[in-house]
C-alpha cells in the first residue's frame, strides 16, 4: 500500500472528486481530496502527494492562487500540477498571472477524457521520478 | 430749377417727381420718365399706381400739411405693370416768403433688397426648422455652460432651460462635468465627443452621445458652443443584452462542462461498479447521474423561462398549499446536505390571485439559492432555511432565510441582474432575475437582506388582487 502514488484531487464539485479518486483509485493510485484551496493547502502538508490535479474556479482560496503558494515553496515547487478546468479563458488567464513561477506541468479541459488524464498522471510521474 | 440743379434732379439714380398741393406732378427726371410714362397733368397716385384715388397715408399730403419731412415704403407699378418695391421720402420746397409751394418726391427701387430681405427671412425660417425638428438634443452654451438656446426636443425632454446651467438642466446637480466637452471647445475650438448618462425632467435615463462644436462670430472668436445630444438609450441596452448573451453563453458552456464531467463521473461509476459486482458504487454513480440529468434539466427550465415570456396563467391560490408543496419537494434535498428546514406557515394565510406553477417556481429557486449558500458555508457547522408565509390584507408575504455564506454588498447589489452568479460554475446567472421577472408579473415586490459569513433574507410580497393591465 505504502509504494502507492498519492495524488491529491482538488476541486469544489463532489462528483468531480468522486469520480477522479474512483478513477485514479481503480488504476493503482492513492488519492486525497481537497473542495477549496484552503482545504488542499493543509492536504499537501499532511500528505505529500505526488501529483495535484488542480480546478481553478473555486471558493475560498482560487486554483490560481494555490498553485502559486505550491510552487513557490522549495518543499512543494517539484510536484507537478494539472489544471482541470471548465472555462476556457482560464488557462490564458492562469498563464497572464504567473510571475516568478513556471508553467503548470500540464493542462486538461473539462469534460476530462479518462485515458488522457491517466496517461499524462504516468508520464508526469515518471519524469518527477527520473529528476528525483 | 436752375441749369446745374436741373442736370442734377435729371440724371439722379432715383425716381425724382415734384407734387403741387392737389398731388398733381408738375415735373419728373429722366428715369421717371423713362419707367412710368407721361405725367403731365395728372395725378401722382394714377402715375405712380394706377389708382383713381388718393392714398390713405400720402407722405406728401404730410409734408403739405406739417412741413416735415417724411419717409415711406410704398409699391408703385411701372409702365409694363411691373410692382417694384420703394422707398419714399418727401422733402417740403418753400417760396421766398417760406410757404410750401410744393413737395419733391424721391423714391428709391429696393426691389432687388426686398428680394434679398425675403430670400434671407425664408433660409433663416429654414435653419430654425431644422434646429427645432433634428431628432436630437441641440442647446447654445456660453462661457458660463448657461443655455442660451434650446430645441424643441430639448424643452420636451428637459423643460425650462431659461438662465440656468447645462449640468443643472441635464444632471440635476449643481456640480460641472469633468472633463466636459464644452469648455475643451471654449478652449481649443475643437470639436469634442464625450458620452453621458442624463436624466430628463421626468426622472427618465437616457444614454447620450455629445457633440459639442464651436460657434464663431465674424472676427473668428468663439462667442458660444453648440451641445448635440443623441439619445442613444437604445443602442446601449442592445449591447448590454449582447453582452448579457455572450456571458450566459460562456456561463452555460462551463455549466455544462462540469455537468457532462459528473454524468461522465456516474457512467464510470455505474460501469465499473457492475463489472465489480460493487452494488454500493454502482448506486452511487446511478445518483450522480440523476443528479446531473436533474441539474441539466432545472438549466434548460431556467433558459427557457428566460427566452419566452410566459402568460401568467391566474387563478385563485392557496398560499399554504404552494408553499406546502415547494417545501416537500425541498425537504429531500436539503436531508441529503444536512441543512435543517423550518417551514412556519400561518394557517389562515388564505388565498391569492397568482399563476400557482409561476409562484412555485419561484420559491423552488430561491429555496435552491439558500441550500447552495449553505452548501458553500465551511464556517458553520448547522444549517438552517426557513420558509415562512404570513397573509396581510392587501398581500401575501413569503420569506426565505438562511445561515449560509451570505453576501457582499458587490454580489448583493448585482443579485437580480442578468446572468449574474456568484456561484461559479454551479449557476446559470439565471435563478433570481427570474424570481424577480416572476414577482413583478404578480405586481408584487422582492427585497433581499444579506450579510457577508451570517446568511441571506429574502423577502416577496405579492399582492393579493391580480394588477390591473396597462392600458396599451
Amino acid at each position: 500500500m505504502t509504494d502507492k502514488k498519492k495524488i491529491l484531487i482538488v476541486d469544489d464539485e463532489q462528483d468531480i472528486l468522486t469520480y477522479l479518486s474512483t478513477l485514479l483509485e481503480d488504476n493503482g493510485y492513492a488519492t486525497a481530496l481537497a473542495k477549496d484551496g484552503e482545504e488542499a493547502l493543509k492536504q499537501v502538508e499532511a500528505v505529500g502527494p505526488d501529483l495535484i490535479t488542480l480546478d481553478v474556479s473555486m471558493p475560498e482560496k482560487s486554483g490560481i492562487k494555490l498553485y502559486r503558494e505550491v510552487k513557490a515553496n522549495d518543499r512543494w515547487k517539484q510536484i507537478p500540477v494539472i489544471i482541470v478546468t471548465g472555462v476556457s479563458g482560464d488557462f490564458k488567464k492562469f498563464i497572464s498571472t504567473r510571475h516568478q513561477v513556471p508553467p503548470p506541468e500540464g493542462y486538461l479541459s473539462k469534460p476530462i477524457d479518462a485515458e488522457e488524464i491517466l496517461a499524462l498522471i504516468k508520464k508526469l510521474i515518471a519524469s518527477s521520478e527520473f529528476i528525483k | 430749377m436752375e441749369q446745374p440743379y436741373k442736370h442734377y434732379f435729371e440724371v439722379m439714380p432715383a425716381y425724382l417727381t415734384i407734387l403741387d398741393r392737389e398731388l398733381r406732378i408738375i415735373e419728373a427726371n429722366r428715369r421717371f420718365r423713362r419707367d412710368f410714362g407721361d405725367y403731365e397733368g395728372r395725378y401722382c397716385y394714377e402715375v405712380n399706381k394706377h389708382h383713381s384715388e388718393r392714398c390713405d397715408h400720402c407722405p406728401a399730403e404730410r409734408t403739405f400739411r406739417d412741413g416735415q419731412r417724411h419717409g415711406i415704403e410704398e409699391q408703385f407699378k411701372n409702365l409694363s405693370g411691373q410692382e417694384v418695391s420703394l422707398i419714399v421720402y418727401t422733402t417740403p420746397i418753400r417760396n421766398e416768403a417760406g410757404e410750401i409751394t410744393a413737395v419733391m418726391k424721391m423714391a428709391t427701387d429696393i426691389t432687388e433688397i426686398k428680394l434679398l430681405q425675403n430670400q434671407l427671412r425664408e433660409s433663416r425660417e429654414r435653419y430654425r426648422q431644422l434646429f427645432e425638428e433634428v431628432p436630437c438634443y441641440i442647446s447654445i452654451q456660453d462661457r458660463d455652460l448657461q443655455i442660451i438656446e434650446a430645441n424643441r426636443r430639448f424643452r420636451e425632454d428637459f423643460g425650462d432651460f431659461l438662465g440656468r446651467k447645462c449640468y443643472q438642466v441635464y444632471m440635476h446637480r449643481s456640480e460641472e462635468c469633468a472633463p466636459c466637452a464644452v469648455k475643451q471647445t471654449f478652449q481649443d475650438g475643437q470639436v469634442h465627443q464625450t458620452e453621458e448618462v442624463v436624466t430628463s425632467k421626468n426622472g427618465e435615463q437616457v444614454d447620450v452621445l455629445v457633440y459639442a462644436a464651436p460657434i464663431r462670430d465674424a472676427g473668428g472668436q468663439i462667442k458660444s458652443v453648440m451641445e448635440m445630444g443623441t439619445n442613444i438609450t437604445q443602442i446601449r441596452q442592445l449591447q448590454s443584452q449582447l453582452t448579457d448573451l455572450g456571458l450566459v453563453i460562456s456561463s452555460i458552456s462551463h455549466g455544462i462542462k462540469g455537468l457532462l464531467t459528473g454524468l461522465d463521473g456516474g457512467i464510470y461509476l455505474v460501469n465499473s461498479g457492475m463489472e465489480k459486482k460493487n452494488p454500493d458504487r454502482l448506486k452511487q454513480g446511478w445518483e450522480m447521474v440523476t443528479r446531473n440529468i436533474g441539474r441539466i434539466r432545472s438549466m434548460v427550465l431556467d433558459l427557457l423561462y428566460y427566452a419566452k415570456d410566459r402568460e401568467l396563467e391566474w387563478a385563485l391560490t392557496p398560499a399554504l398549499a404552494v408553499a406546502e408543496e415547494v417545501c416537500g419537494i425541498m425537504r429531500n434535498k436539503a436531508q441529503e446536505q444536512g441543512v435543517e428546514l423550518q417551514c412556519e406557515f400561518e394557517q389562515t394565510a388564505g388565498e391569492f390571485e397568482a399563476d400557482a406553477k409561476a409562484v412555485r417556481s419561484l420559491l423552488i429557486n430561491l429555496m435552491e439559492n439558500a441550500l447552495d449558500a449553505c452548501r458553500v458555508d465551511k464556517k458553520k457547522s448547522i444549517h438552517q432555511i426557513r420558509i415562512g408565509v404570513k397573509g396581510y390584507p392587501e398581500y401575501m408575504e413569503f420569506e426565505i432565510s438562511d445561515n449560509g455564506i451570505g453576501m457582499d454588498q458587490e454580489t448583493r447589489e448585482r443579485a437580480f441582474s442578468l446572468f449574474f452568479s456568484s456561484k461559479r460554475g454551479n449557476g446559470t446567472g439565471l435563478g433570481l432575475f427570474i424570481s424577480n421577472k416572476i414577482t413583478q408579473a404578480h405586481g408584487g415586490k422582492i427585497r433581499l437582506e444579506s450579510e457577508l459569513n451570517q446568511g441571506t433574507r429574502v423577502i416577496v410580497k405579492l399582492p393579493r388582487r391580480r394588477p390591473v393591465p396597462k392600458a396599451p
